[in-house]
């Protein structure tokens, strides 16, 4: 349990540092330019590191479903609904609903067991917890700096 | 209401990323699906870039080589999530990811790391963050 939250928390805070990177590179390049060169550095990264980690077996043939190769997708899935409603909403407004959306889909896919992942059943204590981090998100979101810079671009 | 949807799929996406790479890693290894899924995201994306003519990359050479390495944690990032999957589950893993996430936003804000513009953080953002912290620990416990 600990060692599984030790490793979101990791997950997270360089999820946090890389958001912070890419829009650095997104003021001067555009966002395909921008994902490009973000998921080109991911692959070397990986491949590097499956090299260090288990040696020429990263490059091992394995059985794969077919759907494995389209899985990157995902990926540019991801970004252009992100930067779409990163445009038409305010930034806050966006991220705070990405995440929420982001943690109710998480326990749709837990409660089915999705994708066989093993599942975990549905309880009110799950929907009450899912729902006061929602609040959370929502509570440290407002009044944040990209709106108070909206105001005085505005004013 | 067009930005609503695309933020609610943006959020479906995210998730469907950690969980479809755990699927894969069953059968292939975690390094191994980290390189599969961001190597074929490449590939996409490159793609685009061409279709859309988005010759910006240009523009690489006039950003801090430090901001232009961010890609490269995509590694850890999923390597780390696809492993708290196998372990904690989907939603205690989203949501202590989240947390960290928000906490990192936070700590620079606070400091200004990275040049960003230093900015006081108030009640909400720390009744925001205890409130997010109650929820994993209902969700866990």
């Amino acid at each position: 349990m600990l060692l599984g939250i030790l490793l979101a928390l990791i997950a997270g805070s360089l999820v946090g540092m890389q958001n912070i990177f890419n829009s650095k590179v997104n003021e001067h390049a555009n966002s395909w330019a921008t994902t490009t060169l973000v998921l080109c550095l991911g692959f070397l990264a990986s491949l590097t590191l499956g090299f260090v980690f288990e040696g020429s077996q990263i490059l091992a043939f394995h059985p794969m479903q077919t759907w494995y190769w389209f899985s990157g997708l995902i990926g540019v899935g991801v970004v252009t609904c992100v930067v779409q409603s990163m445009k038409r909403l305010r930034p806050t407004v966006a991220i705070s609903i990405v995440m929420a959306s982001q943690l109710g889909f998480a326990l749709i896919m837990d409660t089915y067991g999705f994708l066989g992942l093993k599942p975990v059943p549905f309880t009110f204590k799950q929907l009450i917890g899912v729902l006061i981090i929602i609040v959370g998100i929502v509570l440290f979101k407002s009044n944040s700096r990209e709106e108070k810079q909206q105001k005085e671009i505005a004013s | 209401m067009k930005g609503i949807l695309f933020a609610l799929l943006g959020g479906f996406f995210i998730t469907l990323q950690g969980v479809a790479n755990s699927r894969i890693s069953q059968d292939i290894g975690t390094w191994q699906a980290t390189t599969l899924t961001q190597g074929t995201g490449f590939v996409a994306a490159f793609i685009l870039m061409m279709v859309f003519r988005d010759d910006t990359w240009k523009q690489f050479r006039r950003v801090k080589p430090l901001y232009l390495a961010g890609g490269s944690f995509a590694a850890i990032v999923i390597f780390s999530n696809v492993t708290a999957i196998h372990l904690i589950g989907v939603t205690v893993s989203i949501s202590a990811l989240l947390i960290a996430q928000l906490s990192m936003a936070f700590l620079t804000d606070s400091f200004g790391w990275f040049g960003v513009s230093k900015q006081r953080m108030k009640l909400p953002q720390f009744i925001g963050i205890g409130m997010m912290i109650a929820g994993v620990l209902i969700l866990s416990f």
